[in-house]
């Protein structure tokens, strides 16, 4: 069903139309048999009134009456001469041949049907036929019948405007509900307020309510959550990190049995970020804090925030386009985005690598890419690198490298609250991986 | 004269309205656009004012029966149409199938609008010369419309408001019925025109159920009803049930062999 409002137009109108054509249908025949009967006792009146009227059992001289030419009588002797008749019936209409019998009958004659009755005078012995022309009679009752019929008809589409206009105020309150969900704020969770609601609508607006508000009840949670483990996990690894670089001035301790305590406490404490980034980044969050960004002024602003990584590995790193490229976004969101694509790229390309990082204005919209020179992701693996902890196979890397795997997982995230597209791709240019990120126009 | 002209606009509109809303129904359920719809319907009146503008010259055709030989081809056109649909319809997975379908359903309201639209152009036209008549038979126009319009509409929604299997059951044996209808109205065109030998009916239900009733024309237009039906008529009548019946159900079979 596409409307409402139209299926209840159409079967509202189809069976009011139904049911009223059919009865009208059925009183036009009763009222035909009605009229006709009118017609009938007319002809039947015409025939006494004649009668009476008429006591002559001689041949009227003048013999012809005027009347006109849709009615006629005649009168006849009991062997059927004329005794009198009007002018448009001038042969005896009966005769000794047809078995004669009083009453009504239908008869041809002047070219024309007619409907005839046939009275018996039996105190002068004689004949009185009366009758008139069928068609017209038949014309004359069906103008009376439909006289009725026409402002039914033509009530319909009356009908079907009226029908149409309540419908659509029947369902008001549904479009009213309608537009206070869509109109509302990603982060408006507040109950929806109906005054006056139909009761059909009550329990829908009672069970939208109590939907929000479970929804509001696990945003909160959820921010609380993030809040609550952001500062329990990080206090004790600042612990862990300040007691480590107690260790480290102890001379009686070698640094080399300290390294990889030193970068297990560093992985956990990326692990502990990435997985905050990812929870904070709900989509309906994300979205509360949308804005007009420059894609470039944020790459401009990680490369220099991350050039001192780079720069440990003697990596060059390159910005091309850099024009301003304004995308409507999430400010912290596409910073973490671009701060894990060239922390990934830095991370996993060489010492002297190269990487390159391009923000240039498309059709669609705005792409950036980011390109290096490192060992690049096997072709089949680049459905799988979105998936939360999946590590590409360590032979192809390094495996002194940092990692969790949950970087590419959440600029997937990202990508997908803009609405934007990720595609992975061996850098020609470069001979790595090519990461292209197309984002809508604002 | 109101009567009459119900009942003659009302066989003739009964027929095309269950032939679209079938086919409404049938989109409506698997989703398909409904442009074909107003094509049809705009080529199918053109085409209808056309044939009826002309219908003079076509009743000259083969030897003066052009008219009854005419609307015999038409009714063996949206026979096929019919045959066709079903046969495609009932294999939803083979490719290509979308389209042929649609053009299937455009194709069957363009020659059941031809078909029903003339004779109705025809008909009213006979009485614009009859003052006296005219009112009368404009308004059974318009009752006999009304009604086969309000019959189609409510088939269309209950087809729709059924659950799918039962409704997808109810339109196939509509479908059929209606082919079946088809090729019956056929032999009797083919009847009046002198290409089918006429003969003795065969029964004669006229007194249960006139055809000049309402529920006689409803029958008609459904299931091909006549009260006094000739051998020959019974005989295509099945006939055209049984190919029907068979070319779909082997398609139904080998679609289901297929997703075996």
């Amino acid at each position: 069903m596409k409307s409402i409002r139209t299926y209840l137009l159409l079967t509202l109108i189809a069976i009011i139309t139904l049911v009223t054509f059919l009865s009208l249908l059925q009183g036009y025949k009763d009222s035909i048999t009605e009229v006709q009967q009118l017609f009938d006792d007319r002809l039947q009146s015409m025939a006494a009134m004649i009668s009476n009227a008429n006591q002559d059992l001689h041949p009227h001289s003048a013999g012809t009456e005027k009347l006109s030419s849709t009615v006629f009588f005649q009168i006849l002797t009991d062997d059927f001469s004329l005794l009198a008749r009007s002018n448009n019936a001038t042969t005896p209409l009966l005769s000794a041949d047809n078995n004669v019998t009083a009453g009504f009958r239908d008869i041809n004659f002047s070219g024309y049907r007619w409907r005839v009755y046939i009275l018996k005078d039996d105190s002068l012995n004689r004949w009185i036929i009366t009758g008139e022309r069928s068609d017209i009679s038949y014309i004359l009752a069906e103008k009376v019948v439909t006289a009725s019929i026409i402002p039914i008809v033509l009530a319909i589409p009356i009908a079907a405007f009226i029908i149409w206009i309540a419908i659509g105020v029947g369902l008001k309150p549904l479009r009213e509900l309608t537009g206070q969900l869509n109109n509302k704020q990603a982060d408006d969770l507040s109950p929806v307020v109906m005054a006056n609601a139909p009761e059909e609508l009550t329990s829908l607006v009672a069970s939208t309510n109590a939907l929000l508000q479970r929804l509001n009840d696990a945003f909160v949670r959820e921010q609380q959550f993030s809040a609550d483990a952001a500062h329990e996990l990080r206090t004790p690894i600042s612990i862990l990190k300040v007691q480590l670089h107690n260790l480290q001035n102890n001379e009686h301790i070698s640094d080399a049995a300290l390294l990889p305590l030193a970068s297990g406490i560093e992985r956990m404490g990326q692990v502990i970020e990435q997985i905050l980034s990812l929870y904070r980044y709900s989509p309906e969050q994300a979205l509360i804090k949308q804005s007009e960004i420059d894609l470039s002024a944020i790459v401009q602003s990680i490369i220099a925030k991350d050039y001192e990584q780079i720069a440990i590995k003697q990596q060059k790193i390159s910005l091309s386009g850099g024009e301003v490229c304004l995308i409507k976004g999430n400010q912290f969101a596409l910073e973490t985005l671009v701060q894990n694509l060239i922390s990934n790229a830095s991370k996993y390309t060489p010492q002297q690598g190269e990487i390159q990082v391009t923000s240039k204005h498309i059709t669609t919209g705005v792409r950036l890419i980011v390109e290096d020179s490192g060992p690049g992701i096997p072709q089949e693996q680049y459905e799988r690198v979105f998936e939360r902890f999946y590590r590409v196979d360590s032979d192809r890397h390094n495996s002194g490298i940092l990692g969790c795997g949950l970087g590419l997982a959440i600029v997937k995230h990202i990508v997908d609250l803009h609405k934007a597209k990720i595609i992975l791709h061996p850098s020609t240019q470069l001979g790595g991986l090519k990461v292209m990120i197309d984002f809508p126009n604002k | 004269m109101l009567l009459n002209a119900v009942i003659i606009i009302l066989r003739e509109v009964i027929e095309a309205s269950l032939i679209i809303s079938l086919f409404l129904a049938f989109s409506q359920i698997f989703n398909n656009s409904r442009v074909w719809l107003l094509t049809g319907l705009f080529l199918g009146v053109i085409s209808a004012a056309i044939y009826a503008v002309n219908i003079g010259v076509v009743s000259q055709w083969f030897d003066g029966v052009g008219q009854e030989v005419i609307n015999a081809g038409i009714q063996i056109i949206i026979y096929l149409v019919l045959l066709t649909f079903l046969i495609i319809a009932m294999r939803p997975d083979s490719p290509l199938n979308k389209s042929l379908l649609t053009a299937m359903m455009m194709i069957g309201v363009i020659f059941a609008t031809v078909r029903e639209g003339s004779e109705i152009i025809i008909y009213i036209h006979g009485f614009v010369t009859v003052p006296e008549l005219f009112q009368s038979v404009l308004l059974g126009s318009a009752i006999g419309a009304g009604i086969g319009i309000s019959i189609g509409v409510c088939i269309y929604y209950i087809l729709l408001n059924m659950p799918i299997n039962i409704s997808i059951r109810a339109g196939y044996v509509l479908t059929v019925l209606l082919a079946g209808s088809m090729i019956s109205q056929t032999v009797q065109q083919l009847t009046q025109a002198d290409w089918v030998i006429s003969q003795y009916p065969i029964w004669d239900t006229s007194t249960w159920i006139s055809e000049h009733s309402i529920s006689g024309q409803l029958l008609y237009a459904v299931i091909g009803y006549e009260a006094t039906p000739t051998a020959v008529q019974v005989m295509a009548y099945l006939s055209a049930l049984f190919i029907i019946i068979l070319f779909s159900g082997y398609s139904w079979n080998h679609n289901q062999r297929l997703n075996k």
